[in-house]
């Protein structure tokens, strides 16, 4: 019996900090949304290139659209999370 | 699910309790593994990606790190040239499609190590979830019951077995030695055995000791009797009395060593052996010890079995052997006056010559006989011993007249000395029929003659030798023709015991 709550923490813990993971990455996106789409038009976009110190040189219009698309993704997830939260707790 | 079952302790929930956190320790562990093997994957993913578009173009505009804070405008050029580290600081130039490759492979590597993660942490909270079970089962303690043996008690069981186990060296032993007085003694004492009072058990040594006295005296009955020639039996006799003697003091010890009251019985049974000194003490301790170990009676019956042996080869094997040649031998011994038949015995000087006097007849042939006391028909057999084997061959050769010759010998002949050959042929014969030294092939011949014109009142003989003879004696002068300088000294010898008697 006690070995329940602690999984079910684990469980909630590990839930939770994937919600606190999306939300921040949603914030995040949605400055870079908002700073994408506040660039002068002559202004240079660079992208990191995971994992390395390395920076490419973007299209501004391709990583604005880009990072609208991951913001809408990361939306949904979470809009997916907080569904399933309200389902368990319902039952 | 092992440490909980094995433990002493059941179920005690600390312990359950400590399993289960420990086996979700290893689980988190599993899964912190997972996900950083997972981030790896992700790296090689984005430069596999990366990989994958960077030969598109020629070059391209970058910033290039200019350490951990700088940054500085570049190009990047030579853009399908690579250079890989392969590890310890080991680095290859390829291009970017054979860059791709390597970091397939090491993507499939990552893969497999996530797998194997998968499964561990699978395992693992299989195994979490049966400890929560046991902490359950323990927790609702009314549900299950724990089913236990108690080993002390088949650990001192097992104890009392070895005992026994030592038995079976003395008992064998025994039982070749008893047989028949396993009905007599058996019955009685083995139920009485254990349970009997002192008082009962007294009395019941008292019987006992006069059984013994009893069996002693016959026992001594027929050594006396051996005297006159039964070695063989004789020898059997001491034999027995050896291994009894061996059991019963093997039994005694046991005895002592299973208990008080054991005790008191092996101590009494050893008194009572050292008194009388014979076998029969032995077989009454046998027969207690029969009923502690539950051991087979067969042990006592042994020592009664050569009396039998004895009984069954002097009269039966007598009268089977031939009761008219019997009675025939007898008239003539009593005509001769002597009743010992030891002149007319062959010589034995060599196994071989035990074949040659004891022979049974199949189909007419010799055959050597194969053991005496098996003897599988003695009807057929002929006794070459004394005087008839002789005579068989000597007929071969000589035709009736051995035959005569031979009915004579056989006619002086004792019936002991049948019954003596019969039950120890080799033992009792080499001391008789040494006396009549081998003659000399000569006189053999001489006396056959002489013999004929004495037959008419050995002719009864013949006629009982005869029926097994006639086909033999034309086979017989072929093989005597072979064995000849071995043959003529048996008929001399013949002849010589029979002289003997005569005079004596």
């Amino acid at each position: 019996m006690s070995g329940r709550p602690p999984r079910q923490e684990d469980g909630d813990s590990a839930a939770l900090r994937h919600k606190e993971e999306l939300s921040r990455r949603i914030k995040e996106q949605k400055v870079v949304v908002d700073e994408l789409s506040n660039l002068k038009k002559n202004r240079k976009v660079y992208k990191q290139q995971p994992n390395s110190n390395i920076f490419f040189l973007a299209d501004r219009t391709e990583m604005l659209s880009q990072s609208k698309n991951t913001l809408d993704e990361l939306k949904k997830a979470h809009q997916e999370l907080e569904n399933s939260e309200k389902a368990k707790i319902k039952k | 699910m092992e440490a909980p079952g094995g433990g002493a302790s059941p179920l005690s929930p600390a312990l359950v309790g400590r399993l289960r956190r420990e086996h979700e320790k290893v689980v988190t562990g599993c899964q912190e593994k997972i996900q950083h093997w997972k981030k790896v994957e992700s790296d090689y993913e984005a430069l596999q990606e990366r990989l994958q578009t960077l030969p598109d173009k020629l070059s391209y505009d970058v910033m290039v790190p200019f350490g951990p804070l700088a940054f500085m405008p570049g190009k990047l050029v030579h853009t399908n040239e690579i250079t890989v580290l392969l590890g310890d600081n080991w680095f290859s130039k390829c291009s970017a499609k054979q860059a791709i490759e390597l970091v397939e492979h090491r993507k499939k590597h990552v893969r497999k190590a996530l797998d194997d993660l998968q499964k561990v942490m699978k395992n693992f909270e299989s195994r979490a979830e049966f400890t929560e079970d046991l902490q359950k089962m323990s927790d609702a303690a009314g549900e299950y019951v724990d089913i236990r043996e108690e080993i002390e008690d088949d650990s001192i069981e097992t104890k009392g077995k070895y005992r026994t186990a030592h038995k079976p060296h003395s008992k064998p032993k025994v039982s070749n030695v008893f047989e028949v007085d396993f009905p007599t003694n058996g019955n009685d004492t083995k139920p009485m055995g254990r349970f009997q009072s002192e008082e009962e058990l007294w009395a019941r040594l008292e019987e006992l000791e006069r059984q013994e006295e009893m069996l002693g005296e016959l026992d001594r009955m027929p050594d006396a009797v051996q005297v006159n020639g039964e070695d063989a039996t004789s020898s059997e006799d001491e034999r027995e009395d050896k291994d009894t003697d061996v059991n019963g003091t093997c039994r005694a010890e046991d005895c002592i060593t299973q208990g008080n009251f054991h005790k008191e019985f092996g101590n009494s049974d050893l008194f009572v052996r050292h008194l009388n000194g014979s076998t029969y003490h032995s077989d009454d301790e046998d027969d207690r010890d029969v009923g502690h170990n539950s051991v087979p009676t067969i042990y006592f019956s042994h020592t009664v079995e050569p009396k039998r042996v004895r009984i069954n080869t002097g009269k039966n094997t007598t009268l089977k052997f031939s009761e008219k040649k019997e009675e025939a031998k007898r008239k003539k011994r009593n005509s001769s006056g002597n009743g010992h038949a030891a002149p007319e015995l062959p010589i034995i000087k060599t196994p071989a010559d035990i074949y040659r006097y004891f022979v049974d007849v199949v189909n007419g042939e010799y055959v050597p006989r194969k053991s005496i006391l098996k003897s599988r028909s003695r009807e057929n057999s002929v006794c070459s011993d004394t005087s008839e084997n002789s005579a068989a061959e000597f007929d071969d050769r000589r035709g009736v007249q051995r035959s005569v010759s031979c009915d004579e010998a056989t006619q002086s002949d004792n019936s002991e000395g049948i019954l003596e050959e019969e039950e120890g042929e080799e033992k009792q014969q080499l001391p008789k029929k040494l006396p009549p030294s081998s003659g000399t092939t000569e006189a053999f011949s001489g006396t056959v003659i002489e013999k004929e014109p004495l037959s008419p009142s050995a002719m009864p003989h013949p006629v009982l030798a005869h029926p097994v003879l006639p086909t033999i004696l034309e086979r017989k002068s072929e093989e005597l023709l072979s064995d000849a300088p071995e043959e003529p000294v048996k008929r001399i010898s013949k002849f010589r015991a029979a002289r003997m008697q005569q005079t004596q």
